[in-house]
């Protein structure tokens, strides 16, 4: 019998189908691998798995039952936990009392605490996988990779509610961690397949051929294929992951024009920040420089410090020669700069602002006349940038929030486009969560701008993108420029070539 | 996903409905003065209207001033204090400075809701703190300043134009107070403050990474919150012929309850001073309809406190916010 199965699955979100008839099977004592780039609906699949996310149609059987999870709790009661990619302990408590939380048991008695019976839960946690992790340290004293054991041993508390073994989901828990680090984690994942079934989630096709047993790979909101890992080629899985459509000039390399500038348009010398030591890095007029990193490698930092967004320590910026100083987004506005944050909902767009309040927010003269909005000209600018987009929107005025993700990029794009003075384009992560179509035409849209001057650094979603759209990468690792490639059209590196530098 | 390609196919033509609630405000004092006539038939006549709009005014314009921080997110406790502590600098500086006093003590009090603003935006403290700091400090320099005492106005007339009637019936003060209610919102409408304030209140990191001048803009918001404060605070004292270091401090609650029965999100970015206007003439109507349905006006707290749960938990974006602290 299946430990855990998913029929059908269809959760749609406004705008966005997340999942489309997902299948699932996940066996016992097996680990699963969950495969699917970002937007494939892999996290909501999960959050439907604990109960965060109530699926619109489609079931889910534990061990053959139908089941109606409601929130996390039952769906630990069905033997099913979840180790989140954020990490979800509380800082200021011990570890035992982070493994303990919300289901105590005998630990707590009469509302008291007995710590003594505490420590012995928690140890016998830790010692299912083997973790020498004092249970009464504090959990913001432990690293990230001690804390993610904790997190671990406390999701198998789960074990003390159903007679069955337990399904265990990791998302993303490599996503933080070094090599080292990365090879304990597997260990335990190994361990875990003892005595429960695992799913592992992650974006890296090469470790998810490593620790699992079998593939699912997701694409849309569907289950698109499976793949037995052993004697499966990275390269099968990435086809599948991307589909057809990747294949034929996904970045539109045809249009890529080649870079001709003797000066840089974008010169930075020794910038150090909080995360990010001593960078340097150029970008000419046109060219379109990648940073590619892990997480932490400290290039979204540089690129929100090249907005003034994030405080520097030292170095220099110089924009056409020209020294420029930028202690606020405001004076990085003034001097050309724009900036596509990654969080596009929170970050990116004002939700029930209209598109053209939106498009106007950070070039405002284009639609003033004097100090005055002059409702004309702001209609005739906008209605111009949405048909030269081709943005899919009811109105002008309509909420941007109402638009799908494709095109709300597009407007927050189009902000620094209208002024028509932008010479520098910071995208971080600009395709996150576009769906293939979306995505290609925002990749159409930064070779335009690079054959018409602009300057674009850019931090891509994956190896693949930087290298697809990059003329130059450059690679971070741990806040310093570890190396520098080359990526010109016709003699691209391969991915093997960065991660190599990466970690 | 295809959602784009869908839409493509489909060009989407739902014409977007005004939301009922827009008019919800409305919808309220329509409701509140045809149940005041039933109550008593006599509401309904010119004289009762005429002194429910001059005790509105000030009312209209704390709200109103107040609505502009609400927009931005924020909001302002101190108001009341600022009128109050501004009706004894008024009545104190008529005898020396004459008319000029009334410019002199807007012209203050717009300093100090500025100052509020610039410690909120600089020092980064909520500015709920901010303002109830200030609330606190502001009434005891209030007190320190009038002796905690009433200081009286002898010689009335650089005021007194406030507290006569337009044509007989309108009372001065309230058109004055529907004059700056109006001249917020055109300027917020013709210039780019709107979208600049209204992008601060929803999603400030993002109007930040947008190069909106947030903290201008906030600072801004503080500084006619305080100017209004003072301008409410010359109307009363045209009405009392004084000033007092606690005149206005019962006037705090009715206009946060005037912001919010308007339906201006308490977490900021959606609203505007016309639906202030709007709540603060609701807020206005049940203080004296009170006495009518027979309820005595001891009551009147009660009332506000709880219209402010009440409206705030039906205008409420939970959406916006997931955790509520």
């Amino acid at each position: 019998m299946n430990a855990l199965e998913v029929r059908g699955l269809v959760k749609h979100y406004p705008g966005v189908k997340a999942l489309d008839g997902v299948d699932l099977v996940v066996r016992p004592n097996e680990v699963l691998g969950l495969a699917g780039e970002n937007g494939a609906g892999k996290s909501t699949l999960l959050k439907a798995l604990v109960g965060l996310v109530s699926p619109d149609q489609g079931q889910i059987f534990v061990r053959g039952q139908a089941v109606k999870l409601r929130n996390v709790v039952d769906a630990a009661n069905h033997g099913i936990g979840m180790v989140f990619q954020e990490q979800s302990l509380v800082p200021n408590l011990t570890a035992a009392e982070n493994i303990v939380l919300g289901s105590e048991g005998a630990g707590v008695r009469r509302g008291i605490y007995r710590w003594n019976e505490m420590r012995r839960l928690a140890q016998e946690q830790l010692d299912k996988i083997g973790s020498p992790i004092d249970p009464l340290a504090r959990t913001d004293t432990l690293t990230f990779a001690e804390r993610q054991m904790v997190e671990i041993a406390k999701v198998l508390r789960i074990e003390q509610r159903s007679q069955h073994p337990p399904v265990i989901i990791l998302d993303e828990p490599t996503s933080v961690l070094e090599s080292k680090e990365i090879e304990t984690l597997f260990a335990q994942i190994r361990r875990l397949r003892e005595f429960a079934s695992v799913v592992f989630v992650s974006h890296r096709l090469d470790e998810v051929l490593d620790v699992c047993d079998r593939v699912t790979v997701l694409r849309s909101g569907q289950s698109v294929g499976e793949v037995a890992t052993a004697g499966a080629v990275p390269r099968e899985l990435h086809r599948m992951m991307i589909g057809s459509t990747g294949s034929d000039d996904h970045y539109h390399e045809n249009a890529a024009t080649p870079v001709t500038a003797d000066q840089p348009r974008l010169s930075v010398r020794g910038l150090s920040g909080k995360s990010f030591h001593d960078v340097d890095l150029d970008v000419a007029a046109g060219e379109i420089l990648a940073i590619v990193g892990v997480h932490g490698s400290g290039r979204e930092d540089v690129c929100r410090a090249l907005f003034g967004a994030e405080p520097t320590t030292a170095g220099e910026i110089r924009m056409d020669g020209t020294k420029v100083d930028l202690p606020s987004t405001r004076a990085a506005c003034a001097a050309g700069i724009g900036y596509v944050p990654a969080e596009r909902k929170i970050e990116g767009m004002v939700g029930s602002m209209s598109v053209a309040d939106n498009m106007t927010l950070a070039k405002q003269k284009p639609r003033l006349t004097g100090p005055f909005v002059a409702p004309k000209k702001q209609a005739a600018l906008v209605d111009s940038w949405i048909k030269r987009l081709s943005i899919r929107t009811p109105r002008r005025d309509t909420a941007i929030g109402r638009l799908s993700g494709g095109n709300q990029q597009k407007v927050v794009l189009a902000r620094w486009l209208i002024g028509g003075d932008v010479k520098l384009l910071l995208l971080d992560h600009p395709t996150r969560g576009l769906d293939i179509g979306a995505r290609s035409e925002v990749y159409r849209l930064m070779r335009e701008l690079a054959s018409s001057g602009v300057a674009t650094v850019l931090l891509a979603d994956s190896l693949e993108e930087a290298i697809g759209m990059a003329d130059r990468i450059l690679v971070m690792n741990d806040g310093r420029v570890a190396a520098e490639v080359a990526c010109p059209s016709g003699g691209k590196p391969s991915p093997l070539d960065l991660v190599k530098e990466m970690v | 996903m295809s959602t784009s390609a869908a839409t493509a196919a489909a060009p989407v033509a739902v014409k977007e409905r005004p939301r009922l609630s827009g008019f919800m405000p409305i919808i309220a004092l329509v409701a509140l003065i045809a149940a005041l006539t039933v109550a008593d038939p006599d509401f309904l006549t010119q004289r009762s209207l005429t002194a429910v709009s001059r005790t509105a005014a000030p009312l209209i314009l704390l709200a109103a001033g107040a609505t502009i921080v609400v927009l931005c997110g924020g909001i302002d406790l101190s108001i009341a204090a600022l009128a109050s502590l501004s009706t004894v600098f008024l009545a104190l500086w008529i005898p020396n400075l004459g008319g000029l006093a009334t410019l002199a003590v807007i012209g203050v009090a717009t300093l100090i809701g500025a100052l509020q603003g610039t410690a909120h935006v600089l020092l980064r403290i909520p500015s709920f703190i901010v303002t109830l700091g200030g609330m606190s400090i502001l009434s005891a320099v209030a007190l320190v300043v009038s002796g905690a005492g009433t200081v009286r106005v002898v010689d009335d007339s650089t005021v007194k134009w406030l507290d006569l009637y337009v044509a007989g019936y309108v009372p001065m003060s309230f058109m004055v107070a529907v004059l700056v209610v109006a001249l917020i919102a055109l300027l917020l409408k013709v210039t780019p403050l709107q979208s600049w304030v209204s992008a601060t209140g929803y999603a400030e990191s993002a109007a930040r990474l947008a190069g909106t001048p947030v903290d201008l803009v906030k600072i801004g918001a503080f500084a006619v919150s305080g100017a209004c404060a003072g301008l409410a605070a010359v109307m009363l004292v045209s009405r009392q012929f004084s000033g007092g270091p606690t005149m206005a401090d019962n006037l705090l609650l009715p206009a946060v309850a005037a912001i919010v029965v308007g339906g201006t999100a308490i977490t900021g970015g959606h609203g505007s001073v016309w639906r202030s206007l709007a709540g603060a003439l609701v807020v206005t109507l049940l203080r004296v309809g009170l006495p009518i349905v027979g309820v005595p006006s001891a009551y009147e707290q009660i009332l506000y406190g709880a219209i402010i749960v009440v409206a705030v938990a039906l205008t409420l974006d939970k959406s916006k916010v997931s955790i509520i602290k």
